[in-house]
């Protein structure tokens, strides 16, 4: 009695658990093949497989959509957040692990309680800033706020990672004569390669997805990144899914490969401020 | 901090190290902050006309049934969240630490996709998922026989706050689930033979050792949850845009009509402060609770 009741209770909870995965990826597989269909197609049954694929929907996005500039803007955007994010968190956080000086804790403090600010806050009097410095509308205009709010995320994450570093290696060097600079980049930063690769994939993903502050900063058509992109294209062409479902495919297809290329480290890098060491 | 002399770069260096990221953060953060507070003292539209009209803003804020309506869609968002999110993703945490459940790497990996995708994205899937007469959940309602329970997911007024809720949810379980078991996965594996040899079952080990042991976890993320939450704003934006109406908008949606639907930047600003006191209050508040509970 209780060994079946046991078994239905196993079989239960595998199903469900397939239940859940398959809600997580079957919208995303219903795109997919949706977006080789032709809207005629679509309009007769949204669920059926396309009789024969076709990639006209992905050449219409990219030549009528301008897919194709909104790729290379947030491509832009996001390698540049990366590099930038990066560069400062990394010496910043360097700084701050190794050495004592005046308001360091101060310092220190403000990047770690920028972690908890609701950046939704920041939207309005931002572009009132970047209004009156004219930064508004630029090719550049999103690197600013991009590195701004990812900082205290890396800065947290490098400076935890530094302190475990040992300094001997550091100190022989330094004797040796090589300069600072030169030390931190030959021998602190190689070591510090786990979790800067980490914090690449988070502050891609988080760039390339970016929708509030990309709506506000940025009116030019040229400019625009991917998820603006998508809204606008909607405006456009309310009526026709499938090329709309291929422009989401756009969006999203390099975030997936990334993602299944590494997985570990994305999940990693997305759950790095909750998950201790 | 060691603060080894040895290493310790020249006063240039040393601050060529130390203030782009101090300059930028201070120029993108906090001179924002102080401008939002500025600028919530003003009528304002954005052009060179300036009113400073003192607490009016703050007067009409706190009368303005439009912002705490936003407001409690936000709560609403993040009570279904706290529950739906860091539940749901506790129980599926729970099944994957066991050994009942096959293929665990597929699960792990499968329920992370979504939230590595753009909102907007998901905003725009889910939109079509709900589309009234095109929309897959009426198509699948149809098909086995539930015409009865077709609505218009995203039109009807009542329900539109549920409907935007589900992708919302649905979205970050993959994330929870992820920072659950890796806090379960730091759990010694003994403690739970112990608990086993003096007879605790499933359901007794998941009560009497994982829950308690998860507590600070569980705090976390339901901080995370909480503000997470309270900046609810790209996939309702692209699903609704906050309507029909005023019935799905968001705290930042009301922001971001205000301010550039409406030209109202003053008033603009004051929603601004609101929504961060507001956030920075909830998450306070949370780890008050949070911290008797657990005394």
């Amino acid at each position: 009695m209780t060994k079946t009741g046991n078994r239905i209770g196993r079989i239960g909870i595998n199903v469900f658990m397939f239940a859940v995965s398959l809600s997580c990826i079957f919208p995303l597989i219903w795109m997919l093949y949706s977006s080789l269909k032709t809207e005629r197609e679509f309009s007769l049954n949204i669920m059926s497989l396309p009789t024969k694929p076709q990639f006209q929907n992905y050449i219409d996005a990219f030549e009528i959509g301008k897919m194709g500039s909104y790729f290379w803007n947030s491509a832009f955007v996001s390698f540049f957040t990366v590099i930038f994010t990066i560069l400062f968190g990394f010496f910043t956080a360097y700084i701050l692990a190794r050495f004592k000086f005046p308001f360091r804790n101060v310092i220190y403090f403000m990047f770690l309680t920028g972690m908890l600010i609701p950046i939704h806050g920041l939207l309005i009097p931002i572009f009132i800033e970047f209004k009156a410095l004219g930064l508004l509308n630029k090719q550049i205009t999103l690197i600013f706020p991009y590195v701004a709010f990812n900082l205290s995320m890396a800065i947290f994450l490098f400076e935890n990672f530094i302190k475990t570093v040992p300094l001997d290696v550091e100190e022989a060097a330094c004797i040796d004569g090589s300069s600072s600079t030169r030390t931190v980049l030959s021998i602190v930063f190689p070591l510090c390669l786990p979790v800067i690769s980490t914090a690449i994939i988070l502050f891609f993903l988080g760039a390339w997805n970016e929708f509030p502050f990309a709506l506000v900063l940025i009116e030019s058509a040229d400019l625009r990144t991917l998820p603006i992109g998508l809204t606008n294209f909607n405006g456009q062409y309310t009526a026709n899914y499938t090329q709309m479902l291929a422009a989401m495919a756009i969006v999203v297809l390099p975030v997936i490969i990334v993602y299944l290329a590494f997985a570990k480290k994305v999940m990693q890098g997305m759950t790095a401020g909750a998950v201790k060491g | 901090m060691n603060d080894s002399t040895a290493i310790r770069p020249k006063r240039t260096t040393f601050l060529i190290y130390l203030l782009p990221s101090v300059i930028l953060f201070a120029f993108m953060v906090l001179v924002p902050v102080i401008l939002a507070v500025r600028y919530s003292f003003f009528k304002w539209s954005g052009g060179p006309k300036m009113d400073f009209i003192g607490l009016d803003n703050y007067m009409t804020l706190l009368t303005d049934s439009l912002f705490w309506n936003a407001f409690l869609n936000n709560l609403l968002i993040v009570f279904f969240s706290v529950f739906g999110q860091i539940g749901i993703a506790f129980v599926i945490s729970i099944f994957l630490m066991s050994k009942v459940v096959k293929l665990k790497g597929f699960h792990r990996t499968v329920i992370f996709i979504p939230v590595v995708l753009s909102s907007v994205v998901i905003g725009f899937l889910w939109g079509m998922i709900y589309n009234q007469d095109a929309g897959m959940l009426n198509w699948f309602l149809q098909t086995v026989g539930l015409e009865s329970w077709i609505r218009p997911w995203l039109d009807d007024p009542k329900i539109v706050m549920y409907s935007v809720t589900v992708p919302i949810v649905w979205q970050y379980i993959g994330f929870y689930l992820i920072i659950f078991l890796a806090a379960m996965q730091s759990i010694n594996n003994e403690v739970y033979e112990m608990a086993e040899l003096d007879g605790a079952t499933g359901f007794k080990k998941m009560r009497f050792i994982t829950l308690p042991l998860l507590s600070s976890t569980i705090k976390i993320a339901i901080m995370l949850c909480i503000a997470g939450n309270m900046k609810a704003f790209d996939s309702i934006f692209v699903m609704t845009g906050g309507g029909p109406g005023s019935s799905s908008t968001v705290m930042a949606q009301y922001a971001y009509d205000t301010s550039f639907k409406a030209y109202k930047l003053g008033y603009g600003s004051t929603i601004s402060v609101g929504i961060m006191v507001l956030s920075v209050g909830l998450i306070i508040i949370s780890q008050l609770i949070g911290g008797k509970n657990r005394d």
